[in-house]
């Protein structure tokens, strides 16, 4: 076997010195040796994938050796062996060199490899143009002469093993081995860079097929998403949002930050939406805001409901939002539902009340004839000298059954004033009759009234203030206390203490009414003041309502310019607290 | 059979212990520049994983590379061995390495440097 490679300067070394001849010739073979090298290294860096490894380990080696087969044993999971015949293998001949790979294998520290499943794996590798013997009428013997492992390294760790093979025995020899070895170096970076580029290239992959799907889904959203940077500048606008902006007659553009969009535009509500995105930037999320995008003037103008959120760098927690995401809803037609609804709760409670008002108003009147008629059957018996009634009158049944009448019908007509006082609320039509009063008055006719029915429980005033002097609606203030007392009562089933307290702080009346009730468990505590809202729990379904009650108080409070909030107590019940203005704000 | 196994219960195992990671290191000298440091780190450590059942204070060889053992890394890992233990568990991994040796590379290295290695250790003077 002829190499094109001298030998190495280790058999010169001990010459260096010793003649201007032997070292012109050492320097003529590194020389050599150096563009040798260089040659098979530009093969190996233009090798994009395995099989050009193949090929350009292929063609070095032919270069140093003429051989059987060579082949390239790949750490992993699972481990992948090529083999790369330079002519047809017999297949005791590949069976041999299976079990040489094997046993060479488990010396450098390869998981146990059997023979068998080395033979199912083995990729078959051989181009034409690499076969640059011609023995097309050779097959490989049965029998391995010679052979040679090279362990493939990269940055001192093993990834794999080259092995060639021979049927001569002898073909490899040492004067070779270190130029092979540093060949299966530069096969071992090139397989480690086709491996990294493989899994780069099944990551963007992955990451294309993730975007593609991702964008699918934004695509086809019934929601409108809008996405912007830090600046507000949109960097995605699905085709719900640009639908939804054409409805509302804008274009948003996607190179100009929406709040210069907004200063140059006649669309007034795009204001209130810059408002909400600038609120997320500064890292608030922003829940179902309603923002009327249509005709001031329709009868259920375009109306949007709009979340948004901070978007933040996923590589650097606790930093900066990167840039906000919006989802809006077109909410028009629920509005348009809500609308009727409105209209329907409102014509009900009108045509209600005049009919209950004539039940009331005759019940009355019946009681009062038969309490005259009772009275009147008693004077006689007193004058007949009757000692007792033998039998009760049937008068007293009657009396007893209206009472009933009047006292449902006082019910009804609690719940029609609190469905009128929804339809009031709803059309911002809760008008205000100011007048000047006490608080302090308002608040102990209240009592007095809420302590008629309620015998188990004691109402205290506490009243820390000495001037309760208030400008205010004073049947609304009574309203107010009146429900927020009812609640108290009606959420304390075994009883116990309420306190009413009044104090002043700045400018303003504070009431707070505490129960010793069941409390409000957390959950409920944002929607309770929201309307039909009722507390869904096993302590309080026994109790009747509609869920208005609070609503219009809240309503009617925040006409007042107060607030009103609630909080459990820490050892029971829970307290209602409202503010009022000692006058009206202006 | 241990190349001074004749000699071994009247020689202190620091010396054994010494002599045969001489004799690694000889086999380190002369392999790396064929096969190069990993290769040689790597066949010693499977040696030592495989006869770590018959020999299990060789399994300190597993985990640190033979380069890094000391006198007192020695004293450590090998109290409680005989000497004659110690000879014969240090000689089996000689010969494990360069039966490995040989499964890599035939016959192409491994019997010079074996040679070299015996006449190594038959030199030393217990």
């Amino acid at each position: 076997m002829e190499s094109i490679i001298p030998s190495e300067f280790q058999q010169v070394d001990g010459a260096y010195h010793s003649s201007n001849v032997q070292n012109v010739d050492r320097l003529a073979a590194i020389r050599q040796e150096m563009e040798y090298l260089n040659a098979i290294g530009k093969r190996f860096v233009a090798a994009i994938d395995r099989f050009q490894v193949h090929r350009a380990l292929l063609a070095a080696l032919q270069d140093l050796y003429h051989f059987t087969a060579c082949s390239i044993l790949l750490k992993g999971e699972p481990f992948e062996l090529s083999i790369i015949p330079c002519y047809p293998l017999s297949e005791a001949f590949l069976e041999a060199m299976m079990q040489s790979i094997a046993s060479a294998a488990s010396v450098i520290d390869f998981p146990q490899l059997a023979v068998e499943e080395l033979a199912r794996t083995a990729y078959l590798d051989a181009p034409d143009e690499l076969s640059t013997v011609p023995q097309t009428d050779k097959e490989g013997g049965g029998k391995i002469g010679s052979f040679l492992n090279i362990p493939l390294t990269v940055e001192s760790r093993i990834i794999g093993m080259l092995s060639l093979f021979d049927e001569r025995s002898e073909a490899f020899d040492t004067e070779h081995l270190k130029l092979t070895t540093m060949i299966a170096d530069y096969a071992a970076v090139a397989l480690e860079n086709v491996r990294l580029r493989e899994r780069e290239t099944a990551l963007w992959r992955q990451a294309e097929a993730e975007r593609q799907r991702l964008a699918l889904i934004i695509g086809s959203m019934a929601e409108g998403l809008l996405i912007t940077d830090l600046r507000g500048m949109i960097t995605l606008l699905n085709h719900s949002a640009r639908h939804l902006m054409a409805q509302a007659q804008v274009e948003l553009k996607q190179d100009v930050p929406l709040r210069i969009l907004a200063q140059t535009s006649k669309v007034e509500w795009l204001s209130l939406l810059v408002e909400i995105v600038e609120r997320a930037l500064k890292g608030e999320t922003v829940t179902n805001q309603e923002l009327i995008a249509g005709e001031r003037g329709e009868m259920v103008p375009l109306t949007l409901s709009i979340s948004a959120a901070p978007l933040y760098d996923a590589s650097q927690p606790g930093s900066r939002p990167t840039g906000m995401v919006a989802v809006l809803n077109d909410i028009t037609s629920s509005k348009q539902i809500e609308k009727l609804k409105d209209e329907f709760v409102s014509i009900v409670s009108h045509e209600l009340r005049t009919p209950l008002t004539a039940i009331k108003g005759y019940t009355q009147h019946l009681m009062r004839r038969i309490e005259r008629r009772l009275r009147k059957l008693r004077a006689e018996q007193i004058e007949r000298s009757t000692s007792g009634l033998a039998t009760e009158p049937p008068e007293n049944t009657d009396l007893r059954n209206l009472s009933i009448v009047e006292s449902q019908a006082e019910h009804l007509e609690r719940l029609v004033n609190d469905l009128l006082d929804l339809s009031r609320v709803q059309w911002g039509k809760l008008d205000l009759h100011y007048t000047t009063f006490f608080l302090a008055d308002v608040l102990i006719e209240c009592i007095h009234s809420a302590q008629v029915g309620a015998d188990n429980h004691t109402i205290e005033l506490d009243i820390q203030t000495k001037d309760t002097k208030i400008v205010a609606d004073a049947l609304r203030i009574g309203q107010v206390v009146g429900n927020v007392l009812d609640n108290a009562i009606k959420y304390s089933p075994h009883g116990g203490e309420v306190i009413v307290r009044l104090s002043e702080h700045e400018g303003h009346y504070l009431v707070s009414i505490i129960d010793q009730g069941i409390g409000i468990s957390p959950e409920y505590l944002d929607h309770i003041f929201e309307r039909f809202y009722r507390v869904r729990n096993k302590a309080s379904r026994q109790f009747a309502g509609i869920g208005l009650g609070l609503y219009v108080t809240k309503a009617i409070v925040e006409r007042h310019g107060g607030s009103i909030w609630v909080a459990n107590n820490a050892e029971a019940g829970s307290t209602f607290s409202f503010t009022l203005p000692k006058t009206p704000h202006v | 059979m241990s190349h001074i196994s004749d000699h071994s219960s009247s020689v202190s195992r620091t010396q054994i212990a010494e002599a045969y990671l001489q004799a690694l290191r000889l086999i380190d000298d002369r392999v790396t520049p064929f096969l190069g440091k990993a290769t040689t780190r790597v066949l010693v450590q499977g040696a030592a994983r495989r006869l770590a059942g018959t020999y299990p204070f060789l399994h300190f060889l597993i985990k640190m590379p033979y380069t890094e053992v000391v006198p007192s890394v020695i004293q450590e890992q090998l109290s409680g061995v005989t000497s004659t233990e110690l000879a014969a568990g240090l000689d089996a991994l000689l010969e494990e390495c360069f039966a490995g040796l040989k499964e890599l590379t035939g016959d192409l290295i491994a019997p010079p440097i074996h040679e070299e290695v015996i006449r190594q250790l038959e030199q030393l003077h217990w």
